[in-house]
């Protein structure tokens, strides 16, 4: 579904911290035009240094918080002395500057002065409230003014809060809710005007929480971490890592704040406990990650080799990390009621941390959001636990829970006793999914128009086929959605076998195929482990076969009678970026990271990424004339395992066409995704097969040439050229090729297999597989 | 009486010819053929004369627990005399030490004739060659200089005290405590049981390397650390002391290996030091036990060979019944016995097996020679890894094959086999501890199965499925070695399908995989043998078509090739299938029910 017509053409941003910056940088990557002002240095000179500073900076960021480079050029810099008036232009002006009353609303004054009328006017803050930043200002001012409160980074974090003031247009809430949904991907959860907002409020809560029963309960850090992690549906870096991923220092900022704003009798305010040993830390500079420490640290073993040292909690002394084996961890593998009721220290402790923090989120419904819902995308989205505090309850059961609590002496916050009445927070009826509001009944969760979810789709109801590998789906309307589920939907014999079968089952009975998932990663490649297994026992027929089979599905996909939509989201590398390939198109979320890593592992793309990526530049219009530049395109592409590191700049790969389309926000991919599906089915034709003039034995001659080249430089390793070679033969048409004969797509597949089975045998791609395998990165031998 | 003759044809063959491809390794040269022949000329006389006529008497005696003091018996300690003397205590310890540095193949070459002549024996110098590895390469540089020079000549003798009471396989169980006296050495007090060659009378002292826990020791496997402590503490003039409060409580009764004293050792505040880190003493203890388990597998080879040759002889002479294809010695009443075709499938079966599996006991000597001296670090990582993988193997198939030998061999006998006087049966009883010891043989394929085919991802596996896939795509299409080729190929299939789904069994349920485990190394096992036969066959045919072989050397060599291709490695496709049988057929019956 197209976005709703835009009403933001241009953004000024005020503010070019790392905050700021990276909320320009995501407008850019819009593709709307940003105005990033700052003050003037002091220092004279140039007046514009800071925002320039911050563009370069941003540039060097890694992860990058542009999404290609041609975003860059959409942020213009300026000063807030001298263009002030290009705020004149703005649809949308987002104030990022310091968390300081007084300087807000001398900023905000300025932007009255200059803005054009009915422009939005937005701050992001994350501990002055609304009520106190249009203190004294206009009411034509507080009419189009709201906080959009993001996360950092802002281009990879999807939670924006938002917050309307009582004079706040509906209007205005609606265009900023709109924009940041369709064309920054974002997860719009609306708030109230209260401290922290909604993730912050608990977050902070939660962390103190966890701390405070670590301590009590004598846990050291790892113990905590093991715990206050996977099990209980939180990242693995638990509290501690946590901590010294975002810096040990922010956390006073965030207390000092809270408790400055936070209602008398608030919970928080109980347990809140500052740590002599944090502040020492943290006056020592050991600070996290970005310090020379934190709870964890990288130390120098006797052998030269990296240790991971871990905290005391007592003594302030590192040692080195344990790897704790709590029973109750193995335990939570049955449930999060399993490990809550375990009696070791790790089920006490997780059992403490949620009972407090549950507790604490039931009892701010409604002051701090209207429902449940919010509370829980919330912290899904900002602080990426796998479930928000109300699944969790749900999971532990809600009268279980209110039982508990009662037995302990706690406070039974009204909500959950409803929950418990009830039934619980959520119910599935008629495969829609309803929570409970706070007006006592149910009601249905209202996805917003053009969000269609998978778990949505598959809720209830039973797959077309299926096998253990890959699932296909009726999204209804004549368009089918193969949706992989294998670990790290890595491909195999199963998988390519569900693909055969989905291209026989829609093409006798639908109109169109969407393949899709909504993994972290559409698919990593082949399955690395069985390959290099059966390479070392030499069950090459076996690996032979693979290629084959994986040759013709692809092949049977690109030539069916009926359009195929790719609609990838996160990593999709190697034959994952092979389906893509043989697709009649591909919807991309916009964080889709692809590319054909196979040479990284000493191989070739064995199932014809080689062949489409050559077609790919070949058909390209306004390529230059000649055999040549569409092979050494494709070649370096490969040679280099370069994968896009955003859906553009996958474009510029030339993994995605021209025509190919891009999402932003991910719940609305697959909805994208079956529209362009059935926009294609309208009057499908199966393409035509390529017709390649290939170079043959002078394309690799010139090939070999530039890899001597870069050999002499050191840039290419020995067994680099061992594969490089092998990708040249492939690319360039095998040794009998000639430009003047057009080389057919089948003798491309077979080079490749050829290629591929020579590369599997050698000891350095082997080495290289199992390297990657185990250490997770390239070996350069 | 038994006798034994080392088979020198053979070994030469092994040596100079199947393992003739590699070239000399730094540090190997002075061991040409010429020297290699010398020392076997040399192991074989010291072997045939002195320490096989001690096997049976040695047994019968035994050694005795007198006083508290063991007494070998009679001869023993003289025989040990002269095999120090001759310097065969220290073959594999370095020059440097005392001892003679020979490559590990000529070692193994020599292990296996001690092993024919007098196992019991033999355990002496075995387990002073693995304390003398264990400090070497994980002691102090002090205790080294101590002790590594008296291990090497043999003037003490090594043990190593690994089980207790309540601890066999599982050594994260002991108890034996050490205690820090604050000098650097350790107050070591426990009980240790089933310590070979624990106490004896050929030398005045013994060096015992002891696992033992550290009072802060974590739990388990993960907390033990080891100990050298000697039987009596030297001197400043490195002459024994005082006694060190290492006495012998008991010694088993046992069923073979009689003459080697198994003892129960009681430290009490024995002084002890630390070998390698503290809590590091089963990576010490490995280095032991790597070598160990590659020994115990001479010990099946050894005692095949010998049964064999006595078995053979007895056949010849035996005279029983008429040929079924007619008389054969119409002089005699009788015919003698190795007419029948079942006694010849007897003697085959046993000569089928010591003759490939001396290649294979060979091959992982080479191996290691390889693994420490190979002038290129990728070939000696490469031999490395191949020795990780067959240590499980040659441990355990070679013992079980070694000891089915020896009751072959016993069968041979009829029911002369089973009275004492041929000695025959005291091969069968000596034999019998080889599949138990260092590791039960259960635990030999719990090895192989949970630990070397996942090791880097099936790293191990590639460097015999390659060799072997390399040599079947070579010579599969040679017509006259086309009927040895072809069923490896098939059988190397067989095993090539059974590892990976093993693989993918054991990462969904490890207990899927490990049920399968013994009749998987048993398959592995058959097929190694099998290559090894595949490539014996093609030298002798070379020779036969080159006309060398005036006495039928290699004649008998493609025809014993045959036998074990066509009646033992067909075995394969049974072991495939019990391989994969799975876990139900094992675990289904609660343990009430059995």
């Amino acid at each position: 579904m197209p976005a709703p017509k835009l009403k933001i053409g241009r953004v000024g941003v005020i503010g070019s911290g790392v905050m700021g910056g990276g909320i320009a940088a995501h407008v850019a990557n819009a593709g709307v035009p940003v105005h990033l002002l700052d003050i003037v240095p002091k220092d004279g000179g140039n007046r514009n240094a800071v925002a320039e500073g911050a563009i370069q900076r941003l540039l060097k960021t890694d992860p990058a918080p542009f999404m290609h480079a041609g975003a860059a050029r959409l942020v213009t810099p300026g000063n807030i002395e001298d263009h002030l008036d290009r705020l004149g232009e703005c649809d949308w002006i987002v104030e990022v500057v310091a968390e300081n009353l007084a300087i807000k609303q001398e900023v905000y004054k300025k932007i009255e002065a200059h803005r054009k009328k009915g422009s939005i006017v937005s701050s992001n803050t994350s501990t002055i409230p609304l009520q106190n930043l249009t203190k004294g200002l206009p009411k034509s001012f507080a009419k189009d003014f709201l906080i959009t409160h993001f996360f950092n980074p802002p281009r990879y974090m999807r939670l924006l809060e938002i917050v309307a003031g009582p004079s706040t247009k509906p209007k205005a809430v609606e265009i900023i809710r709109d924009f940041c949904d369709h064309a920054l991907g974002k997860g719009v959860v609306d708030c109230k005007d209260t401290p922290g907002f909604i993730a912050n409020r608990i977050g902070t809560y939660w962390i103190q929480a966890a701390i405070n029963h670590s301590i009590d309960l004598g846990l050291t850090v790892e113990e905590a971490d093991s715990v206050a992690g996977r099990p209980m549906g939180i990242p693995k870096t638990g509290i501690f890592g946590l901590l010294d991923l975002v810096g040990l220092d922010l956390m006073p900022h965030v207390s000092k704040s809270l408790l400055a704003t936070l209602p008398e009798g608030d919970d928080y305010r109980r347990i809140y406990r500052p740590q002599a040993l944090f502040e020492k830390m943290i006056a020592d500079g050991y600070t996290g990650r970005k310090g020379k420490g934190g709870f964890y640290r990288l130390a120098k073993g006797a052998d030269g080799s990296r240790v991971k040292e871990a905290i005391d909690l007592k003594t302030g002394e590192y040692h080195v990390a344990g790897k704790p084996r709590l029973e109750s961890v193995e335990a939570a593998r049955k449930g999060l009621k399993v490990l809550a009721e375990h009696p070791d220290k790790g089920g006490k402790y997780a059992w403490a941390v949620m009972r407090d923090t549950l507790a604490y989120a039931a009892s701010l419904v409604p002051d701090i959001a209207d429902q449940v819902t919010a509370v829980d995308e919330a912290m899904r989205l900002g602080y990426a636990w796998k479930r928000g505090p109300f699944e969790m309850i749900d999971q532990l059961g809600a009268r279980w829970f209110a039982d508990k609590l009662a037995t302990e002496g706690k406070a039974v916050p009204s909500l959950v006793t409803a929950a418990a009445a009830a039934g619980g927070f959520y119910r599935t009826q008629d495969a829609t999914v309803e929570y409970l509001g706070t007006d006592g009944a149910y009601h249905a969760i209202q996805r917003r128009p053009g969000v269609l979810l998978l778990t949505d789709v598959k809720r209830g109801k039973q797959p077309i086929v299926g096998n253990k590998a890959a699932s296909l789906w009726d999204l209804g309307d004549g368009v089918a959605c193969l949706e992989f589920h294998t670990k790290m939907n890595a491909f195999d014999a199963d998988l390519l076998g569900m693909v055969k079968k989905a291209i026989d089952t829609v093409t006798k009975s639908y109109k169109a195929l969407v393949i899709h998932n909504d993994a972290d990663n559409f698919s990593v490649g082949a399955n690395l482990g069985l390959a290099l297994f059966a390479a070392n026992v030499a069950l090459w027929p076996a690996i032979d076969q693979l290629v084959d089979q994986g040759q013709k599905t692809f092949k049977a996909l690109k030539y069916a009678p009926f359009p195929s939509v790719g609609a990838p989201a996160g990593m999709a590398l190697g034959g994952g970026c092979e389906v893509l390939l043989h697709c009649s198109a591909v919807q991309a979320h916009a964080e889709s990271y692809i590319g054909l890593v196979e040479c990284g592992v000493g191989l070739v793309p064995g199932w014809g990424g080689s062949k489409e990526l050559l077609t790919r530049w070949a058909t390209l219009p306004g390529m230059p004339k000649g055999p040549m530049p569409p092979v050494a395109k494709a070649f370096e592409t490969v040679a280099m395992a370069k994968v896009g590191k955003s859906a553009h700049e996958c474009r510029e790969l030339g993994f995605l066409r021209p025509t190919d389309g891009i999402t932003m926000n991910r719940d609305r991919l697959l909805a994208d995704a079956k529209e362009t599906a059935l926009k294609l089915a309208k009057k499908y034709k199966a393409p035509e097969p390529p017709v390649l003039n290939l170079p043959g034995p002078t394309g690799v001659a010139a090939i070999q040439l530039q890899v001597e080249g870069l050999a002499l430089q050191g840039k290419v390793t020995t067994h680099d050229q061992v594969v490089v070679k092998e990708l040249a033969k492939v690319i360039t048409g095998g040794d009998d090729a000639d430009h003047i004969e057009p080389t057919s797509e089948d003798k491309l597949y077979a080079l490749e297999r050829q290629a591929f089975m020579r590369l599997v045998k050698t000891e350095g791609t082997l080495q290289r597989m199992e390297h990657m395998l185990t250490t997770g990165k390239p070996l350069r031998n | 009486m038994a006798t034994y003759k080392a088979p020198l044809r053979d070994i030469r063959f092994v040596l100079n010819e199947v393992l003739a491809d590699s070239e000399p390794l730094p540090g190997d040269e002075e061991y040409g053929a010429d020297t290699a022949d010398a020392i076997l000329e040399a192991a074989a006389q010291i072997c045939e004369e002195v320490l096989q006529p001690l096997n049976r008497s040695g047994d019968e005696e035994g050694s005795v627990l007198e006083n508290g003091v063991v007494r070998t018996p009679k001869g023993f300690k003289e025989a040990y005399e002269a095999f120090r003397e001759g310097g065969w205590v220290g073959m594999p310890c370095a020059v440097e030490d005392g001892g003679q540095g020979m490559p590990r193949l000529l070692h193994n070459v020599v292990k296996e004739m001690f092993c024919s002549a007098n196992l019991a024996f033999g355990m002496f110098p075995g387990l002073s060659n693995g304390a003398y590895a264990a400090i070497r390469a994980h002691a102090v540089e002090e205790l080294k200089r101590a002790y590594l020079p008296k291990l090497a000549t043999g003037e003490w003798t090594g043990t190593m005290c690994l089980t207790e009471p309540q601890c066999g396989t599982d050594l994260g169980l002991i108890r034996t405590r050490a205690v820090p006296k604050g000098d650097g050495s350790y107050a070591i007090t426990g009980t240790k049981i089933f310590i070979s060659c624990g106490d004896h009378d050929f030398t005045d002292n013994i060096v015992h390397l002891v696992l033992a826990k550290l009072p802060d020791a974590p739990e388990g496997i993960r907390g033990i650390s080891l100990f050298l402590v000697p039987k009596r503490l030297p001197m400043a003039d490195g002459k024994p002391g005082v006694h060190n409060g290492v006495s012998t409580g008991a010694l088993e009764h046992k069923m073979g290996i009689k003459a080697s004293p198994t003892c129960v050792l009681n430290f009490e505040n024995s002084v002890g030091w630390l070998v390698g880190g503290m809590h590091k003493g089963m990576r010490c203890m490995f280095t032991m036990m790597n070598e160990a388990r590659l020994s115990v597998g001479m010990q099946g080879l050894g005692l095949a060979e010998v049964a064999y040759q006595n078995a053979r002889d007895y056949a010849r002479e035996r005279t029983q019944g008429r040929s079924v294809s007619g008389t054969k010695d119409a002089a005699k009443t009788a015919d003698p016995i190795i007419v029948h075709p079942d006694v010849r499938k007897n003697l085959l079966s046993i000569r089928s097996f010591t003759e490939g599996a001396r290649v294979m006991a060979y091959w992982t000597g080479r191996l290691l020679d390889e693994s420490e001296k190979h002038p290129d670090a990728a070939k000696r990582e490469a031999a490395d890894e191949l020795v990780q993988l067959l240590t499980p193997i040659v441990k355990a198939y070679l013992t079980d094959q070694g000891f089915a030998s020896t009751v072959t061999a016993q069968q041979v006998y009829g029911g002369h086999g089973y009275i004492r006087e041929h000695g025959v049966e005291q091969f069968v009883r000596d034999a019998r501890i080889a599949q138990i010891y260092e590791g039960t043989n259960g635990i030999q394929a719990l090895d192989l199965v949970g630990r070397k085919l996942p090791q880097n991802m099936g790293r191990l596996l590639r460097r015999f499925f390659h060799p072997v896939d390399t040599f079947i795509q070579a010579n599969g299409t040679e017509p006259k070695l086309a009927e040895f080729v072809m069923p490896l190929a098939k059988a190397f299939a067989k095993l090539q399908q059974a590892t990976a789904q093993l693989a993918e069994k054991g990462l969904k349920d490890p207990e899927e995989a490990v049920s399968g485990a013994t009749d998987y190394l048993r398959l592995f096992g058959h097929v190694v043998m099998g290559f090894l036969w595949c490539r014996i066959v093609k030298l002798a045919q070379a020779k036969i078509a080159a006309g060398n072989d005036a006495d039928g050397f290699y004649a008998a060599k493609v025809m014993t090739a045959r036998f074990f291709i066509e009646r033992v490695l067909p075995e394969t496709d049974t072991l495939f299938r019990t391989v994969l049988a799975g876990r139900k057929t094992l675990m289904e019956m609660p343990a009430e029910a059995f």
